[in-house]
Protein backbone atom coordinates (compact mmCIF):
# COMPACT_ATOMS: atom_id res chain seq x y z
CA UNK A 1 0.00 0.00 0.00
CA UNK A 2 1.31 3.45 -1.10
CA UNK A 3 1.67 6.29 0.90
CA UNK A 4 -0.71 8.23 -0.89
CA UNK A 5 -3.27 5.22 0.03
CA UNK A 6 -3.09 5.05 3.84
CA UNK A 7 -3.71 9.22 3.58
CA UNK A 8 -6.47 9.57 1.78
CA UNK A 9 -9.09 7.43 1.23
CA UNK A 10 -10.46 6.42 -2.41
CA UNK A 11 -12.92 8.67 -2.54
CA UNK A 12 -10.98 11.50 -1.82
CA UNK A 13 -8.24 10.67 -4.16
CA UNK A 14 -11.23 11.29 -7.07
CA UNK A 15 -12.04 14.68 -5.39
CA UNK A 16 -8.39 15.25 -5.75
CA UNK A 17 -7.47 13.92 -9.08
CA UNK A 18 -11.47 16.02 -10.79
CA UNK A 19 -10.04 19.04 -8.79
CA UNK A 20 -6.58 18.84 -10.13
CA UNK A 21 -7.97 18.24 -13.64
CA UNK A 22 -10.34 21.08 -13.40
CA UNK A 23 -8.20 23.56 -12.06
CA UNK A 24 -5.24 22.30 -15.13
CA UNK A 25 -7.85 22.62 -18.09
CA UNK A 26 -10.90 24.94 -17.26
CA UNK A 27 -9.03 27.95 -14.25
CA UNK A 28 -7.94 30.60 -15.87
CA UNK A 29 -4.01 31.51 -14.85
CA UNK A 30 -5.29 34.90 -14.16
CA UNK A 31 -8.33 33.80 -11.48
CA UNK A 32 -8.02 32.30 -7.99
CA UNK A 33 -10.00 29.52 -8.06
CA UNK A 34 -13.20 28.01 -10.48
CA UNK A 35 -15.84 30.21 -8.39
CA UNK A 36 -14.34 33.19 -8.92
CA UNK A 37 -14.03 32.93 -12.43
CA UNK A 38 -17.47 31.74 -13.00
CA UNK A 39 -18.63 34.61 -11.06
CA UNK A 40 -16.52 36.99 -12.69
CA UNK A 41 -17.86 35.44 -16.26
CA UNK A 42 -21.60 35.89 -14.72
CA UNK A 43 -20.77 39.50 -13.93
CA UNK A 44 -19.64 40.16 -17.16
CA UNK A 45 -22.94 38.84 -18.64
CA UNK A 46 -24.88 41.25 -16.55
CA UNK A 47 -22.50 44.34 -17.11
CA UNK A 48 -23.63 43.39 -21.03
CA UNK A 49 -26.83 43.03 -20.58
CA UNK A 50 -27.54 46.15 -18.76
CA UNK A 51 -26.15 47.73 -22.27
CA UNK A 52 -28.39 45.41 -23.75
CA UNK A 53 -31.43 47.48 -21.48
CA UNK A 54 -30.24 50.57 -23.23
CA UNK A 55 -30.61 49.57 -26.38
CA UNK A 56 -33.79 48.31 -26.11
CA UNK A 57 -35.48 50.40 -23.42
CA UNK A 58 -34.69 53.31 -26.43
CA UNK A 59 -36.55 51.70 -28.81
CA UNK A 60 -39.58 51.07 -25.69
CA UNK A 61 -39.01 54.56 -24.95
CA UNK A 62 -39.91 56.01 -28.71
CA UNK A 63 -42.94 53.44 -28.98
CA UNK A 64 -44.34 55.50 -25.38
CA UNK A 65 -43.49 59.00 -27.02
CA UNK A 66 -45.29 58.10 -30.25
CA UNK A 67 -48.38 57.01 -28.11
CA UNK A 68 -48.26 60.02 -26.10
CA UNK A 69 -48.59 62.23 -29.60
CA UNK A 70 -51.23 60.19 -31.33
CA UNK A 71 -52.54 57.22 -29.03
CA UNK A 72 -55.56 56.62 -31.00
CA UNK A 73 -53.86 56.15 -34.46
CA UNK A 74 -51.13 53.86 -32.34
CA UNK A 75 -53.80 52.04 -30.91
CA UNK A 76 -55.34 51.50 -34.42
CA UNK A 77 -51.57 50.44 -36.47
CA UNK A 78 -51.26 47.47 -33.12
CA UNK A 79 -54.72 46.45 -34.08
CA UNK A 80 -53.32 44.92 -37.32
CA UNK A 81 -50.51 43.05 -35.72
CA UNK A 82 -51.15 39.25 -34.96
CA UNK A 83 -51.56 38.96 -31.93
CA UNK A 84 -52.52 35.57 -31.52
CA UNK A 85 -49.03 34.71 -32.80
CA UNK A 86 -47.07 37.14 -30.67
CA UNK A 87 -49.05 35.47 -27.82
CA UNK A 88 -47.85 32.07 -28.63
CA UNK A 89 -44.54 33.16 -28.96
CA UNK A 90 -44.96 34.53 -26.09
CA UNK A 91 -45.97 30.97 -24.15
CA UNK A 92 -42.96 29.34 -26.82
CA UNK A 93 -40.33 31.61 -25.41
CA UNK A 94 -41.09 31.27 -21.34
CA UNK A 95 -41.68 27.29 -21.46
CA UNK A 96 -37.79 27.87 -23.66
CA UNK A 97 -36.65 29.65 -20.13
CA UNK A 98 -38.24 26.71 -18.32
CA UNK A 99 -35.77 24.34 -20.68
CA UNK A 100 -32.65 26.52 -19.87
CA UNK A 101 -32.77 26.56 -16.11
CA UNK A 102 -33.79 22.63 -16.24
CA UNK A 103 -30.53 22.60 -18.10
CA UNK A 104 -28.22 24.32 -15.45
CA UNK A 105 -30.22 22.84 -12.90
CA UNK A 106 -29.50 19.38 -14.42
CA UNK A 107 -25.63 20.95 -14.56
CA UNK A 108 -25.62 21.45 -10.92
CA UNK A 109 -26.72 17.81 -9.89
CA UNK A 110 -24.08 16.41 -12.63
CA UNK A 111 -26.91 14.68 -14.64
CA UNK A 112 -25.27 15.46 -18.40
CA UNK A 113 -27.24 13.34 -20.58
CA UNK A 114 -30.49 16.17 -19.34
CA UNK A 115 -28.30 19.12 -20.16
CA UNK A 116 -28.04 18.04 -22.99
CA UNK A 117 -31.46 17.04 -23.56
CA UNK A 118 -32.65 20.01 -22.53
CA UNK A 119 -30.61 22.46 -24.02
CA UNK A 120 -31.40 20.78 -27.34
CA UNK A 121 -35.06 21.29 -26.17
CA UNK A 122 -34.22 25.50 -25.90
CA UNK A 123 -32.85 25.58 -29.08
CA UNK A 124 -35.95 23.93 -30.62
CA UNK A 125 -38.02 26.17 -29.14
CA UNK A 126 -36.31 28.87 -30.06
CA UNK A 127 -36.49 27.65 -33.44
CA UNK A 128 -40.56 27.35 -32.85
CA UNK A 129 -40.43 30.61 -31.92
CA UNK A 130 -38.80 32.39 -35.59
CA UNK A 131 -41.17 29.77 -37.31
CA UNK A 132 -43.99 31.61 -35.97
CA UNK A 133 -42.12 34.86 -36.41
CA UNK A 134 -41.51 34.31 -40.41
CA UNK A 135 -45.07 33.19 -40.60
CA UNK A 136 -46.24 36.32 -38.90
CA UNK A 137 -43.93 38.32 -41.13
CA UNK A 138 -45.08 36.73 -44.14
CA UNK A 139 -48.80 37.93 -42.79
CA UNK A 140 -47.36 41.14 -42.10
CA UNK A 141 -45.79 40.89 -45.99
CA UNK A 142 -49.11 40.32 -47.66
CA UNK A 143 -50.96 43.10 -45.54
CA UNK A 144 -49.11 45.73 -46.64
CA UNK A 145 -47.50 46.76 -42.76
CA UNK A 146 -43.83 47.36 -44.68
CA UNK A 147 -43.79 51.22 -44.55
CA UNK A 148 -41.51 52.21 -47.72
CA UNK A 149 -41.43 48.82 -49.30
CA UNK A 150 -45.23 47.93 -49.53
CA UNK A 151 -47.39 50.08 -47.63
CA UNK A 152 -50.82 51.47 -48.73
CA UNK A 153 -52.10 54.33 -47.46
CA UNK A 154 -55.31 54.21 -48.98
CA UNK A 155 -55.85 51.55 -46.80
CA UNK A 156 -55.08 53.23 -43.97
CA UNK A 157 -57.64 56.12 -44.10
CA UNK A 158 -60.19 53.10 -45.22
CA UNK A 159 -59.55 52.53 -42.04
CA UNK A 160 -60.58 55.50 -40.43
CA UNK A 161 -56.71 57.25 -40.08
CA UNK A 162 -56.63 61.26 -40.96
CA UNK A 163 -54.15 61.09 -44.28
CA UNK A 164 -52.07 63.67 -42.04
CA UNK A 165 -51.64 60.79 -39.18
CA UNK A 166 -50.55 58.21 -41.25
CA UNK A 167 -46.85 59.32 -40.71
CA UNK A 168 -47.25 57.50 -37.13
CA UNK A 169 -48.83 54.49 -38.76
CA UNK A 170 -45.65 54.38 -40.41
CA UNK A 171 -43.41 55.28 -37.36
CA UNK A 172 -45.00 53.38 -35.20
CA UNK A 173 -44.88 49.83 -37.95
CA UNK A 174 -41.34 50.70 -37.92
CA UNK A 175 -40.40 50.90 -34.61
CA UNK A 176 -42.31 47.25 -35.08
CA UNK A 177 -39.80 46.09 -37.05
CA UNK A 178 -37.23 47.30 -35.88
CA UNK A 179 -37.85 46.04 -32.28
CA UNK A 180 -38.92 42.30 -33.57
CA UNK A 181 -36.79 42.40 -36.15
CA UNK A 182 -33.73 43.10 -33.32
CA UNK A 183 -34.92 40.95 -30.76
CA UNK A 184 -35.54 37.77 -33.35
CA UNK A 185 -31.36 38.81 -34.45
CA UNK A 186 -31.05 37.75 -30.52
CA UNK A 187 -32.91 34.71 -30.34
CA UNK A 188 -30.95 33.91 -33.52
CA UNK A 189 -27.36 34.21 -31.79
CA UNK A 190 -29.22 32.32 -28.86
CA UNK A 191 -30.10 29.68 -30.81
CA UNK A 192 -26.55 29.40 -31.74
CA UNK A 193 -25.15 30.05 -28.52
CA UNK A 194 -27.26 27.07 -26.90
CA UNK A 195 -26.40 24.96 -29.45
CA UNK A 196 -22.46 25.25 -29.02
CA UNK A 197 -23.46 24.40 -25.16
CA UNK A 198 -24.80 21.43 -26.25
CA UNK A 199 -22.21 20.19 -28.41
CA UNK A 200 -19.42 21.05 -25.31
CA UNK A 201 -21.90 19.10 -22.72
CA UNK A 202 -21.77 16.00 -25.22
CA UNK A 203 -18.30 16.69 -25.33
CA UNK A 204 -18.09 16.09 -21.49
CA UNK A 205 -17.10 19.87 -20.91
CA UNK A 206 -18.98 20.43 -18.13
CA UNK A 207 -19.11 19.20 -14.51
CA UNK A 208 -21.24 20.12 -11.42
CA UNK A 209 -17.86 21.94 -10.53
CA UNK A 210 -17.84 23.71 -13.75
CA UNK A 211 -20.63 25.06 -15.69
CA UNK A 212 -20.07 28.39 -16.20
CA UNK A 213 -20.37 29.19 -19.90
CA UNK A 214 -23.62 27.18 -19.89
CA UNK A 215 -24.61 29.58 -16.51
CA UNK A 216 -23.87 32.68 -18.76
CA UNK A 217 -25.67 31.52 -22.19
CA UNK A 218 -28.67 31.20 -19.96
CA UNK A 219 -28.63 34.49 -18.42
CA UNK A 220 -28.35 35.86 -22.11
CA UNK A 221 -31.23 33.45 -23.34
CA UNK A 222 -33.49 34.52 -20.59
CA UNK A 223 -32.65 37.99 -20.97
CA UNK A 224 -33.76 37.68 -24.52
CA UNK A 225 -37.37 36.18 -22.70
CA UNK A 226 -37.54 39.50 -20.82
CA UNK A 227 -37.13 41.61 -23.55
CA UNK A 228 -39.88 39.74 -25.17
CA UNK A 229 -42.46 40.02 -22.56
CA UNK A 230 -42.22 43.74 -22.84
CA UNK A 231 -42.55 43.49 -26.33
CA UNK A 232 -45.62 41.91 -26.48
CA UNK A 233 -48.30 44.21 -24.31
CA UNK A 234 -46.02 47.42 -25.82
CA UNK A 235 -46.99 46.24 -29.30
CA UNK A 236 -49.16 43.66 -29.80
CA UNK A 237 -52.01 44.63 -26.79
CA UNK A 238 -52.16 48.44 -27.42
CA UNK A 239 -55.34 48.42 -29.32
CA UNK A 240 -57.11 45.16 -28.87
CA UNK A 241 -59.85 46.93 -26.67
CA UNK A 242 -61.23 48.38 -29.48
CA UNK A 243 -62.04 44.49 -30.97
CA UNK B 1 -19.82 26.44 -8.43
CA UNK B 2 -21.61 27.63 -5.50
CA UNK B 3 -25.09 28.63 -6.72
CA UNK B 4 -27.67 27.63 -4.62
CA UNK B 5 -29.32 24.86 -5.52
CA UNK B 6 -33.37 25.81 -6.50
CA UNK B 7 -36.02 22.89 -6.34
CA UNK B 8 -37.59 21.99 -9.86
CA UNK B 9 -40.68 22.39 -8.62
CA UNK B 10 -39.77 26.20 -7.98
CA UNK B 11 -39.04 26.73 -11.37
CA UNK B 12 -42.18 24.89 -12.68
CA UNK B 13 -44.31 26.99 -10.66
CA UNK B 14 -43.01 30.00 -11.37
CA UNK B 15 -43.33 28.99 -14.92
CA UNK B 16 -47.06 28.34 -14.45
CA UNK B 17 -47.50 32.11 -12.65
CA UNK B 18 -45.68 33.15 -16.01
CA UNK B 19 -48.13 31.64 -18.47
CA UNK B 20 -51.45 32.64 -16.33
CA UNK B 21 -50.08 36.19 -16.24
CA UNK B 22 -49.87 35.96 -19.76
CA UNK B 23 -53.37 34.99 -20.13
CA UNK B 24 -54.00 37.90 -17.67
CA UNK B 25 -52.37 40.40 -19.98
CA UNK B 26 -54.55 38.88 -22.73
CA UNK B 27 -57.28 39.39 -21.52
CA UNK B 28 -56.65 42.57 -19.87
CA UNK B 29 -56.06 43.83 -22.89
CA UNK B 30 -59.61 43.11 -24.10
CA UNK B 31 -61.63 44.70 -21.66
CA UNK B 32 -62.71 48.44 -22.47
CA UNK B 33 -61.01 50.50 -20.13
CA UNK B 34 -59.05 54.28 -20.76
CA UNK B 35 -56.04 53.56 -22.96
CA UNK B 36 -53.58 54.59 -20.45
CA UNK B 37 -54.81 51.92 -17.81
CA UNK B 38 -54.42 49.62 -20.67
CA UNK B 39 -51.21 50.53 -21.11
CA UNK B 40 -50.48 50.78 -17.25
CA UNK B 41 -51.82 46.86 -16.76
CA UNK B 42 -49.59 45.94 -19.56
CA UNK B 43 -46.33 47.38 -18.28
CA UNK B 44 -47.48 46.18 -14.44
CA UNK B 45 -47.94 42.79 -15.16
CA UNK B 46 -45.15 42.38 -17.65
CA UNK B 47 -42.94 44.11 -15.12
CA UNK B 48 -44.00 41.01 -12.40
CA UNK B 49 -43.12 38.73 -15.52
CA UNK B 50 -39.61 39.99 -16.11
CA UNK B 51 -39.44 40.29 -11.82
CA UNK B 52 -39.69 36.52 -11.40
CA UNK B 53 -37.19 35.49 -14.59
CA UNK B 54 -34.84 38.03 -13.38
CA UNK B 55 -34.76 36.53 -9.43
CA UNK B 56 -36.08 32.63 -10.13
CA UNK B 57 -34.48 31.62 -13.77
CA UNK B 58 -31.86 34.03 -13.69
CA UNK B 59 -30.79 33.32 -10.45
CA UNK B 60 -30.31 37.00 -9.15
CA UNK B 61 -32.20 36.14 -5.59
CA UNK B 62 -28.66 34.12 -4.82
CA UNK B 63 -26.41 36.65 -6.80
CA UNK B 64 -23.49 37.93 -5.22
CA UNK B 65 -24.35 41.93 -4.76
CA UNK B 66 -22.11 43.30 -6.99
CA UNK B 67 -24.58 41.78 -9.51
CA UNK B 68 -27.49 43.09 -7.61
CA UNK B 69 -25.52 46.95 -7.72
CA UNK B 70 -25.62 46.28 -11.96
CA UNK B 71 -29.20 45.13 -11.87
CA UNK B 72 -30.45 48.14 -10.11
CA UNK B 73 -28.20 51.14 -11.24
CA UNK B 74 -29.47 49.16 -15.04
CA UNK B 75 -32.79 50.00 -13.40
CA UNK B 76 -32.14 53.25 -12.42
CA UNK B 77 -31.29 54.30 -15.59
CA UNK B 78 -34.16 53.24 -17.69
CA UNK B 79 -35.82 54.85 -15.19
CA UNK B 80 -33.77 58.62 -15.59
CA UNK B 81 -34.53 57.87 -19.28
CA UNK B 82 -38.07 57.36 -19.20
CA UNK B 83 -38.74 59.77 -16.38
CA UNK B 84 -37.19 62.90 -18.17
CA UNK B 85 -38.34 62.04 -21.63
CA UNK B 86 -41.96 61.60 -20.14
CA UNK B 87 -42.32 64.92 -18.51
CA UNK B 88 -41.84 66.64 -21.63
CA UNK B 89 -44.07 64.30 -24.16
CA UNK B 90 -47.22 63.70 -21.18
CA UNK B 91 -47.28 67.17 -19.94
CA UNK B 92 -47.67 68.74 -24.08
CA UNK B 93 -51.06 70.56 -23.74
CA UNK B 94 -50.97 70.44 -20.13
CA UNK B 95 -50.25 74.29 -20.38
CA UNK B 96 -52.50 76.94 -22.51
CA UNK B 97 -49.44 78.84 -23.99
CA UNK B 98 -45.67 78.21 -23.21
CA UNK B 99 -44.40 80.97 -21.67
CA UNK B 100 -41.91 81.97 -24.46
CA UNK B 101 -44.15 81.02 -27.30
Amino acid sequence: MSLKDTLFTEAEQKALFDHTFLARERLEEQYASLPHQSETAAFGMWVFLATEVMFFGTLFLSVGAYWCLAPEVIERASLELNWIIGGINTLVLLVSSLMMVLAIHSAQINRQSDVYRYLLLTAGLGVCFLCFKALEYYIDYRENLIPGFKFDEAEWVSRGVDASQIGYVKIFLFLYWTMTGFHALHVTIGIVAVLVMAVLTRRGHFSAEYYSPLDVTGLYWHFVDVVWIFLFPALYLLGTHRL
Amino acid sequence: MSTKLVPVNTYIVVLVILLALTVLTVAVSFVPLPPADHVAAGLTIATLKATLVVLIFMHALHSPRLTWCVILVSIAWLLILFSLTYTDYLTRGALPQMPGH
